[in-house]
C-alpha cells in the first residue's frame, strides 16, 4: 500500500512540475488573454497593420488564446504625449496599454520606473540571432536589457516631386545634381522661389534630425554628453546653409509634415522618414479642386559638400508593459510572430519600412523587390538598399532628457528662423550673426 | 471465457461459500456507492445540473440589457447632439448666404464661396470633436469646387480623432481626412495619409438618401430626419463606422448638404464590449436586421472575439431555440441573445428600419459554458467511487487481518494462541478451549466405559460358553444329529425363515421382512418343525444355538 501511495505522489509531483515548466500552459484558447495595443502605423499603414493583427488573432492567437485589441492608432508624437502622462502618473492619464510602439528614448522613462518587460527573458539567444544585430542592440537601454524590440526600421531620404522638379529644370536649366547636397538644395530653393513666384522648394520633417545628422556628416556631434552643443564652426556652417533660403524664401519652416504641403503642390522636395512614403500619395490637389497626377522620386539623403555619407537610422519598436506573467508571455508570442520574417516582409511590402530579421533584410527584400505592386514602395526600397551600400548610419543616443532636448531644439529652430523670416518679409534688416546667436542662446 | 469463469466461481461459491473478505468488500462498496448515489441524486434534485445554463442565460440577459440600454442612450444622445450641430451649421450657413447675397441653392454656382463657407464650419466641427466622445465629425455639401464630376465629388470636411473616447485631454490630436488643405493648415490640423480634398460619394448611398428624405419631408423637423447609416467606410479611408447623418437645411427649406458624427469601429469596440471576465469570447454585434437575417456584414462588433477587424463579409441567419438564439453563417456558428434597439423616434421616415443588438458567443463555447462544471462534478463522483472501492478493499483487508490471522493460528499445529484485538474472537477462543476440554473429558469417560463394557462382554461370553456347554450335555445327541442331518432338506423359503429365527427375529418381524401372512408362516413353521424333528420354536432355537456354538468351536465342547 505504501508503494501505491508513493507512486500516486510521484505522478502528482511530476504533473505539477511539468505544468510549471511550460509557459505555454499559461495560455488557454478557451480563456484568451486580451492585450491592448497602441501603435503609430496610421493612415495607409493602418490597413496593413489591421490585416496582420487580424491574421494573428484568427490563427496563432486563436490557437493559443491571445486577442490583440488595438485601442489607439496615432502619430508617434501623440502617442508619446499620452505615454508621458502614464509614465508621470498624471491624473486623467489613460490606462497603460499592454503593447505599444515607441522609440528607445521613450522607453527609458518607463524602464526607470520598472514598467517595462525585459524581452531578453522571453527570447532565446538563437531567436535573437535571427534579427539584424544592430537593430536589436538599439533596443537595449540602461541596464542592457532588451526593452524595445525592433519591428521595422527607417532612414531618412529625399522625396522629390519629379513632375514639378522636371518642370522647373526645363524652365530654368537648374542642375538636378544639386539635389545631392544641402548646399545644392539651398541654391535650388532660392532659384525655385523666384521661378515659382514665391512657392517653397524644400522642407525637412525634422530640423533636429537635419542638424544632428549634418553634424555627423561633418564628423562632428551636436551632443556634448547628455546635452546639446551648438557651438563650433561646423554647427554654424550647417545653420548658415539653410539660413538664407529659410529667411529669403525657398525653404519653408512648417509646423507639420512636409507631405501635407506636397499634397497640394506647395513643396517640391523634402527630407523625411522613408516610412512616410505612403503619406505622399501620387497626386496634387490644387485649391480649385484640380487633381494632377504626379510622380515622386526617392533620392538618397543629401550630404554637406565636405561631409561624408551619413544618414539617420531610426524606427521604433514594440514595448511590453509589465503586468502578470500570462499577459507578458502572450505579448512576447505576438512580438515574435509579428517580427518574424514572413510577417515582417508583408508589413514592409505595404509600408516602405525596412525589415528587421536578417533573412528579410538580406534575402527576402531583394527577392521581393521586383514583384512589388506599389511602385512608390519599390522606389523607396531600391533607394534605401542603395543607401545601405554607400552610407554609414547614425543612431541617436539614448538618454532620459533626449526627447525634451530634441523637442525643444526643434521648436526653437523653427521659432528663430520663422521670426527672422517675418522680419525679412517686413523689410527689417536681419543679420545671420544675430539669428545664430539667438539659436545658440537656448 | 467470462461465462466459464463465472460458472466456476459460482460452483466454487456453492461448494465452499464466499470468503469473509469478499463479503465485507461487497458490503462496504454497496454502502459507499449508495451514499454517493444518494448525494448525487440530492444535488441533481436541488439543481446542480442546468445551473450553468441558467448562469450563462442570466449573464447574457444582463449583458444584453446593459449594452442595449447603453447603446440606446448613447445613440440617442449622439442623435440629439447631431441635431444641435446641424442647426448650428445651418444657422452659420444662412448668415453666410445672406452676407454673400446668395441662396443655398446657388452655392454651386458660386463655387469660390465653398471654401470660405467650410472655413465657417470648421469651428463647430472642431468644438464637436474635441468635446464629444466620437470617432469623427463631418460636413458634406451638395456642391463641389470641381468643375467636373459634380455628381460624385462633394466638398466638405471630415475630422478624425485619434482616441475616440477622449475629450478635452492632451495627447489627442484631430486629423484631417477630407477638406480644403488650407483650412487644415490654418488650424494646425494634420492631414491624414488618406487625405483628399473632396468626398467621392459614388456608391455611398447615405448622402443622397438623407438629402432625398429631407426633401420629401419638408415639414419634418431635424429630430425626425436624422439617419444612422449602416457600417460605412468612406472611399480611401481604412476605418469603418456608423455615421449619424443630418440634413443641412437652410431657412428657405433648401437641403444643401449633410453633417454628422461618426461612431467609428474603434469607438464601438471601446464602448460596447461585454465584460470579458466570465465568458471571454463574448462579443456584441450591432447591425440592421430583417426577419431571420442579421446583416452582420453591415454592422459593427465589439468584444474579445477573434473577428476583431469587423471582417464579416457574410450575414448571419438566426433561429430561436428554447433558451438561446443561434446564428449561422457558412463558416461559423454563434449562440446568444439579441434584442431590437430603437434608434428613431415615432414619425421618423426611418422608423421601420430594424436594428438589432446581439451578445454572442461561438456556439461550441456556449454549449461548453452551459455544461458548466457538470463534467467536473461527474469526474469528482467517479473519483469518489474509485476511492471508495479502494478504501473498501483497504479497510476490509485491514479489518479482517487479525481475524484471518486468528483463524490461521487455529490451523497452526504449534498450539500457541495469538492475541487478537477483538473481544468477541477472544471469547470465542475461550469458549472453544472450554469445549475442547469438555470434549476431551467426555472422550476419556467414554474410553473408560468402553474398557469396562469390553471386560463385561468377555465375562458374558465366557459365561455363555459355559452355559452352552452345560446345555449341550442336556440335549439328546440323536435328536440333535437328526436336526443337523435334515437341515439341507429345507426349501429355500424354509431356510430363509429358519435363518431369520436363528438371527433372533420374531414371527411378526419375519412376516414383515418376507411379506407373508401369518398362515403362510405357520405353514412354513410346520414344515420346518417336521423336517428337523422339533416340536416348538423354543426347541428349534436351542438346537440352532448349539449348532452355532459348534461351528465356532466352543471352549466347552
Amino acid at each position: 500500500m505504501r508503494r501505491v501511495l508513493q507512486c500516486i505522489l510521484s505522478v502528482g509531483v511530476m504533473l505539477i512540475a511539468l505544468c510549471g515548466c511550460s509557459n505555454k500552459s499559461l495560455l488557454d484558447p478557451k480563456d484568451p488573454v486580451t492585450l491592448t495595443m497602441w501603435h503609430n502605423y496610421g493612415g495607409d499603414m493602418q490597413a496593413t497593420m489591421d490585416i496582420l493583427i487580424d491574421e494573428f488573432n484568427s490563427t496563432i492567437g486563436k490557437e493559443q488564446g491571445i486577442v490583440i485589441n488595438v485601442t489607439t492608432i496615432s502619430s508617434s508624437a501623440e502617442l508619446n504625449k499620452s505615454l508621458d502622462m502614464i509614465a508621470n502618473g498624471d491624473p486623467g492619464a489613460p490606462e497603460m496599454p499592454d503593447i505599444f510602439t515607441g522609440y528607445p528614448k521613450e522607453a527609458i522613462k518607463f524602464q526607470e520606473k520598472g514598467m517595462l518587460v525585459d524581452l531578453d527573458d522571453y527570447f532565446t539567444k538563437e531567436e535573437l540571432e535571427l534579427y539584424v544585430e544592430s537593430f536589436v542592440e538599439e533596443g537595449r537601454i540602461a541596464d542592457g536589457g532588451l526593452y524595445v524590440f525592433p519591428i521595422a526600421k527607417s532612414t531618412e531620404v529625399l522625396y522629390v516631386n519629379q513632375t514639378l522638379f522636371d518642370r522647373f529644370v526645363t524652365a530654368t536649366g537648374a542642375d538636378p545634381a544639386l539635389l545631392e547636397t544641402f548646399e545644392g538644395i539651398a541654391q535650388l530653393s532660392l532659384m525655385y522661389y523666384n521661378y515659382s513666384g514665391g512657392k517653397q522648394f524644400y522642407a525637412a520633417d525634422s530640423w533636429f534630425n537635419f542638424s544632428e545628422v549634418g553634424m555627423a556628416q561633418l564628423n562632428d556631434s551636436i551632443f556634448d554628453g547628455e546635452a546639446l552643443s551648438l557651438e563650433g564652426e561646423n554647427y554654424e556652417y550647417i545653420f548658415n546653409t539653410i539660413y538664407t533660403p529659410a529667411v529669403e524664401g525657398g525653404v519653408i519652416i512648417y509646423d507639420g509634415y512636409s507631405s501635407d504641403l506636397s499634397k497640394t503642390g506647395d513643396l517640391v522636395c523634402s527630407t523625411g522618414s522613408s516610412a512616410g512614403i505612403l503619406f505622399y500619395g501620387d497626386t496634387i490637389t490644387y485649391n480649385d479642386g484640380t487633381v494632377e497626377n504626379v510622380e515622386y522620386n526617392i533620392l538618397s539623403y543629401p550630404t554637406f559638400e565636405n561631409g561624408s555619407n551619413v544618414a539617420l537610422q531610426r524606427g521604433g519598436g514594440l514595448m511590453v508593459s509589465k503586468s502578470d506573467e500570462k499577459s507578458e508571455y502572450a505579448a512576447s508570442v505576438f512580438v515574435k510572430w509579428i517580427t518574424a520574417s514572413t510577417q515582417n516582409m508583408k508589413f514592409i511590402e505595404k509600408t516602405g519600412y525596412l525589415p528587421v530579421t536578417k533573412k528579410a533584410f538580406e534575402e527576402d527584400m531583394i527577392d521581393h523587390l521586383e514583384n512589388l505592386e506599389d511602385v512608390r514602395i519599390k522606389k523607396m526600397l531600391t533607394s534605401v538598399l542603395a543607401m545601405y551600400e554607400e552610407y554609414s548610419f547614425f543612431t541617436a543616443p539614448n538618454y532620459s532628457s533626449f526627447d525634451d532636448d530634441s523637442d525643444e531644439y526643434e521648436e526653437h529652430f523653427k521659432s528663430v528662423l520663422s521670426d527672422a523670416r517675418y522680419e525679412y518679409l517686413a523689410g527689417k534688416e536681419v543679420s545671420f550673426a544675430d539669428v545664430l546667436s539667438n539659436m545658440r542662446r537656448k | 471465457m467470462l461465462k466459464r469463469a463465472l460458472e466456476l466461481w459460482k460452483r466454487e461459491k456453492d461448494q465452499k461459500g464466499t470468503t469473509l473478505h469478499r463479503r465485507l468488500i461487497v458490503f462496504f462498496i454497496l454502502i459507499s456507492v449508495s451514499l454517493i448515489l444518494c448525494f448525487t441524486l440530492l444535488l441533481m434534485i436541488f439543481g446542480i445540473t442546468g445551473k450553468a445554463e441558467k448562469e450563462v442565460n442570466n449573464h447574457l440577459d444582463t449583458e444584453l440589457a446593459n449594452i442595449s440600454q447603453t447603446i440606446h442612450d448613447d445613440f440617442g444622445r449622439i442623435s440629439l447632439g447631431g441635431i444641435a450641430i446641424a442647426e448650428e451649421l445651418a444657422h452659420q450657413s444662412d448668415i453666410f448666404f445672406e452676407d454673400h447675397d446668395i441662396t443655398a441653392a446657388e452655392l454651386q454656382e458660386h463655387r469660390e464661396l465653398i471654401v470660405p463657407l467650410l472655413e465657417k464650419h470648421i469651428h463647430t466641427l472642431l468644438n464637436t470633436i474635441n468635446n464629444r466622445i466620437c470617432g469623427g465629425t463631418f460636413v458634406i455639401l451638395d456642391a463641389s469646387v470641381n468643375t467636373w464630376d459634380l455628381e460624385n465629388s462633394k466638398a466638405g470636411i471630415f475630422l478624425k480623432k485619434t482616441q475616440p473616447t477622449a475629450t478635452d485631454t492632451i495627447g489627442v490630436d484631430v486629423h484631417y481626412l477630407r477638406g480644403p488643405a488650407q483650412i487644415a493648415r490654418d488650424h494646425e490640423i494634420m492631414l491624414l495619409g488618406q487625405w483628399k480634398m473632396e468626398y467621392d460619394i459614388e456608391g455611398q448611398e447615405f448622402f443622397q438618401k438623407v438629402i432625398d428624405t429631407a426633401n420629401e419631408n419638408p415639414d419634418l423637423s431635424l429630430s425626425r430626419l436624422y439617419y444612422w447609416s449602416e457600417r460605412e467606410t468612406l472611399k480611401g479611408n481604412s476605418e469603418a463606422g456608423f455615421l449619424l447623418c443630418l440634413p443641412l437645411r437652410s431657412k428657405d427649406g433648401t437641403v444643401f448638404g449633410i453633417c454628422g458624427v461618426e461612431v467609428s469601429d474603434r469607438l464601438f469596440k471601446l464602448l460596447y464590449s461585454p465584460k470579458g471576465g466570465t465568458y471571454k469570447n463574448i462579443f456584441t454585434l450591432m447591425s440592421t436586421s430583417q426577419e431571420d437575417v442579421v446583416y452582420s456584414s453591415k454592422g459593427l462588433i465589439a468584444g474579445n472575439h477573434y473577428l476583431t477587424g469587423n471582417r464579416w463579409s457574410i450575414d448571419l441567419a438566426y433561429e430561436r431555440e428554447d433558451v438561446f438564439e443561434y446564428y449561422t453563417s457558412k463558416e461559423e456558428e454563434y449562440g446568444g441573445k439579441s434584442t431590437s434597439v430603437k434608434l428613431y423616434p415615432n414619425g421618423s421616415p426611418y422608423e421601420d428600419e430594424e436594428w438589432t443588438v446581439a451578445v454572442l458567443i461561438p456556439k461550441d463555447l456556449l454549449e461548453e459554458a452551459c455544461k458548466g462544471n457538470v463534467s467536473y462534478f461527474i469526474m469528482t463522483i467517479m473519483i469518489l467511487l474509485v476511492a471508495s472501492i479502494v478504501a473498501s478493499i483497504f479497510v476490509s483487508k485491514r479489518y479482517l487481518h487479525p481475524v484471518t490471522q486468528a483463524l490461521q493460528s487455529i490451523r497452526d499445529t504449534s498450539g500457541e494462541r495469538k492475541n487478537v484485538p477483538y473481544m468477541e474472537i477472544n471469547d470465542l477462543f475461550d469458549f472453544l478451549e472450554e469445549k475442547d476440554r469438555e470434549h476431551e473429558e467426555e472422550l476419556r469417560q467414554r474410553e473408560q466405559h468402553h474398557e469396562y463394557m469390553k471386560n463385561e462382554y468377555e465375562k458374558a461370553q465366557l459365561e455363555l460358553s459355559r452355559l452352552a456347554y452345560s446345555r449341550k450335555s442336556e440335549i439328546d445327541p440323536d435328536l440333535y444329529q437328526q436336526f443337523l442331518d435334515h437341515l439341507f432338506t429345507l426349501t429355500p423359503t424354509e431356510r430363509e425363515v429358519f435363518n431369520l429365527y436363528v438371527s433372533g427375529k420374531h414371527a411378526k418381524e419375519i412376516m414383515e421382512i418376507l411379506c407373508i401372512k401369518e398362515n403362510t408362516l405357520k405353514y412354513h413353521n410346520r414344515n420346518i418343525y417336521g423336517k428337523l424333528g422339533v416340536t416348538s420354536r423354543k426347541e428349534l432355537l436351542r438346537y440352532a444355538a448349539l449348532m452355532q456354538q459348534d461351528s465356532k468351536g466352543g471352549k466347552y465342547r
